[in-house]
Order: C-alpha cells, then structure tokens, then sequence
C-alpha cells in the first residue's frame, strides 16, 4: 500500500476512499516544495471538482501528523511539505 | 460523504495483522478473522472484576437497501496510532486495567466480526462505559473506511458522520445526478 519512494523533489501523496475513487489512484508522487495551504488547490488543478466534491470534508496529514491545509491555522499557515514527506488525504472515517 | 466504486473494486490487501501491544493494551489491524476470545484473555486480570465484550458484525442493509458486501481499507501506521492513543486515554479516565481494539481490514462478509473490543476494569460500571466511549472513539476517529456493495449497484464509501447515503459520482470523477 505505501507507494514507492518519491524521486528526488517530489512528496509522496496517499488517496484513502473517496479521494481514492475520485483521483482513480492510491497514491503518486508530486514535485516539491509545496506550501500545505496551496495543496488543494493543486489537486483541484489536477482533478477539477475533487475541492468540492471530496477535499472540502477532508483532512490531511503529513508524516502522520494532522495540519491545517484550509490555512487558517496560524501554526500551519507557513507549513511546507517537503521532498520526501509523506501527504495523505483522509475523508471522513467509518469503521465498526 | 460518499462516492461510488466499481463493483469491481479490491480493497487493498494487508498480508499480515498490524499489533502494537503493551502490558495493559493491545490494538490491532488485521486481514483474519476476529478472535474475540483471545481479545477478552488479553484484558483478564486478577485485580479486574468485570470485562466488557463488544463484537461488532456487518449489517445485511443500509437505510433498507440490501447490501451484498463490505470491505475495509486503512491507512494502517495512522490508525494504529489513533488507535493506540484512544486506548489509553480510555485507560486514564475511566481507571481501567486493561484494553484491546481489534479491527478488521479487507473484505468482511455479511454478519462477520468487523471489530471486537474489550476492556476490563475493577468494577462493572467503568467496564460498560469504557467500552461504550472506546467504540464511538473509534468509530469517529480510526483511519478506516468502509466500501459498501449494494446489490446491483457500485459500492459506496461510508462515512460514520453523515448516516446517510451521500452523494454519487460517477467514474469519470464528474458530478451525477
């Protein structure tokens, strides 16, 4: 499921579910730096509708810590994802 | 929240359970299926007088509509954090002595254990509530996805906080009717 390494300046990027069916992938590597809160807006370049349709009721963690990518949080605000992070997009949960 | 996959759709396989246990927790993401029982011996202890079993299992129906199978995908290191730190949070407040969250990844058949929970405390009333929170902690925060299949239909995403069927897109990621 982890996706390859990321080349040489690029992040890894992980579509769990929804964003899964909407991106048509697992996962893919992009090319760094990014600032977290022009992420979405990057997908959304990349897959027109997905800000509506899917990222507007998800989060999105890097190196396996949540962060801001609306860009409210003043913390976040100033957030890079690196080369080499690992990005993923989480919708909404349902186990049980 | 959902959209919809091909009935064709595979979750993805995890070949060996995920477990981070300690003396007094244990979580685990797993491909096999459930052992409640190995999860209520987990928890027993000597100086616990109540454990409190929960087995969860996959419903037939959803709002009605027949479903003909389910399966769950994760993103394993993060739900076995999340798991981890629900755990002993529920350990702290309500003073028990032991806990196990065991979670089914994969394809579950109708009526099977999606996940078994177990806690053990001094007495019975900080089992049931202990239990209780663990599940709806759980179900709100574990990085875990449940596809439901509908009988001659594509699968939906569940999301736990709507309770509703959700909006459909079709595969072309275009927005439907």
């Amino acid at each position: 499921m982890a996706p390859a390494k990321a080349p040489a300046g690029h992040f890894s990027i992980l579509y769990f579910a929804a964003a899964s069916t909407y991106t048509r992938r697992a996962s893919e590597h992009l090319p760094a730096p990014v600032r977290a809160r022009d992420l979405f807006a990057l997908l959304e370049e990349r897959y027109p509708g997905i800000g509506e349709k899917v990222l507007s009721s998800c989060a999105v963690t890097v190196n396996l810590e949540y962060v801001d990518a609306g860009g409210d949080d003043a913390e976040d605000a100033g957030r890079v994802i690196k080369e080499g992070d690992e990005v993923a997009i989480i919708p909404p949960v349902s186990s049980g | 929240m959902a959209t919809t996959e091909p009935s064709s759709y595979a979750a993805d396989i995890l070949s060996e359970p995920i477990v981070k246990t300690t003396e007094t927790i244990h979580v685990e993401l797993t491909p096999h299926d459930l052992d409640s029982l190995a999860a209520t011996r987990f928890v027993r202890s000597p100086s616990a007088g109540a454990t409190v079993l929960f087995i969860g299992t996959t419903r037939d129906s959803f709002n009605g509509l027949p479903v003909s199978s389910l399966a769950y995908t994760s993103y394993p290191p993060l739900a076995i954090n999340t798991l981890s730190t629900i755990a002993q949070a529920i350990l702290t407040k309500h003073q028990c002595t032991k806990i196990a969250i065991v979670h089914k990844l994969g394809e579950c058949p109708i009526g099977e254990e999606s996940i078994v929970i177990a806690v053990s405390a001094p007495h019975r009333q900080a089992a049931w509530r202990a239990g209780e929170e663990a599940l709806e902690e759980t179900k709100a925060k574990a990085e875990i996805w449940k596809l439901e299949r509908f009988e001659g239909g594509d699968g939906v995403w569940r999301a736990n906080r709507d309770g509703v069927m959700g909006v459909k897109i079709d595969e072309g990621g275009k927005k439907g009717e």
